[in-house]
């Protein structure tokens, strides 16, 4: 039911996607993770439109690591700045982060081995059911990810809402 | 400093599609989609820290020239990454599309006029957002068949010369860098490039003042090749 999708511009790393919904731990999960305990990014599935647009964030995320240009201090929290249109970080949190009643979560790791123990590392955290990664389209808000990213309606005559938002992402810090 | 993997590793084992002056095109794939690289490479006879400047502004310009057409609703290739370092940028790569250039060379009267009346479209209202394109050629353009409706969609591609700007001289010149281009890559064809600024004029407000300056540019550039 994960995802897993190898990095090509970074041989050997790969970034694994899980996704549950019925979540009724949401605050404990939010605060293991700001406490460093959870090794993973945990987004709030209502921002996302696709898996793919989760890759770019990571990609660019290790891209940043790499080159030591992170804007934030660890992977993950980069992950969820790069989701994000704007440059300020405590907003991309908010809105991409997960909130404490949240019933639904999408969790992001990035790894180089065998991802199986960090998968049952963190389904044995999450209490909630987990459902295949590409159900996450169904759980966007359209309407939100196209306020917040300032997408025209005369943008999406020539491609889709996912093209949209990974072309903001992808050139936010030159605009 | 030493790295293992990054842009520069995928590059080597890519295919490299076209080695071009300012940049190099490579097929490859990215998060598993396929993708087009175009790298802007270290110019030598340049002073390093300016050609450094140069390219990431280059770079920079043209993926905002990309997002500018798209916010309008022209279509451009998808920015899927950019590497400011390596001066790469990952696009889109428009699969099964041909260039104008082809379909002008195998195509008749009736499709042609249909494609100079939207290519003309287009342009205006590129123009119109302040976008120019800096090297318009009908290799520039892609046609791609529509997912759904089997519509063609006209793509634009290369903007790495594209610079914002409102001046009708602007805009007019990069008219008439089509024009040269057109008329010479498409021998006899004056009367289609003419339907396509027919339809650049009918589709802007703003047309007068740019098919003006046109005009003026090509008496220019008349009376240099005179002057020899
Ligand atoms: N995003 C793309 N998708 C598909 N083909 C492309 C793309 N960009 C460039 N090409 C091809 O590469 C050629 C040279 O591109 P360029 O150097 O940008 O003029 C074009 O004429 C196209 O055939």
């Amino acid at each position: 039911m994960h995802f897993t999708q190898e990095l090509e511009l970074f041989p050997g790393k790969k970034v694994t996607q899980l996704l549950f919904k019925e979540v009724k731990n949401a605050a404990v999960l939010r605060k293991s993770a700001v406490e460093g305990k959870i090794n993973g990014a945990l987004i709030n599935p209502t921002m996302l439109v696709s898996p793919f647009q989760v890759l770019v964030a990571a990609n660019k995320a290790v891209h940043l690591q790499t080159i030591e240009k992170m804007k934030t201090r660890s992977l993950y929290s980069e992950i969820i700045f790069n989701l994000s249109p704007t440059n300020n970080i405590s907003e991309a949190f908010k809105r991409f982060g997960i909130s404490d009643g949240d019933d639904s979560v999408m969790v992001v790791v990035v790894h180089d081995k065998d991802e199986s123990q960090l998968l049952s590392d963190i389904t044995s955290k999450v209490e909630g059911r987990q459902v295949p990664v590409e159900d996450v389209s169904s759980l966007s808000d359209a309407a939100k990810i196209k306020k917040l990213y300032k997408v025209t309606p005369a943008e999406e005559t020539c491609g889709t809402l996912l093209d949209a938002v990974i072309c903001r992402m992808a050139i936010k810090d030159v605009l | 400093m030493a790295q293992h993997g990054g842009t520069a590793a995928v590059l080597e084992a890519a295919e490299l599609l076209k080695q071009g002056a300012e940049a190099r095109l490579y097929r490859t794939r990215f998060l598993g989609r396929p993708a087009i690289v175009k790298q802007r490479f270290p110019k030598r006879y340049r002073h390093p820290l300016l050609d450094e400047k140069l390219s990431q502004r280059r770079t920079a310009q043209e993926v905002r020239s990309i997002l500018r057409c798209r916010r309008a609703g022209i279509s451009a290739p998808v920015v899927y990454f950019v590497d400011h370092t390596s001066h790469c940028i990952f696009l889109e790569e428009l699969v099964g599309s041909s260039t104008v250039r082809d379909y002008i060379g195998s195509h008749r009267d009736l499709e042609l006029d249909r494609l100079a009346e939207r290519v003309g479209q287009i342009l205006a209202r590129m123009h119109d957002e302040d976008v120019i394109h800096g090297d318009l050629t009908t290799s520039n353009m892609l046609l791609r068949r529509g997912t759904e409706d089997g519509k063609v969609d006209l793509v634009l591609i290369d903007f790495g010369l594209s610079y914002i700007s409102a001046l009708p001289e602007d805009k007019g010149v990069d008219l008439y860098v089509l024009e040269k281009a057109f008329l010479s890559t498409h021998p006899n064809t004056e009367a289609l490039f003419q339907k396509l600024l027919d339809s650049y004029a009918r589709s802007s407000n703003k047309s007068a003042a740019v098919l003006k300056k046109l005009d003026e540019v090509r008496l220019r550039g008349r009376k240099r090749s005179m002057v020899g």
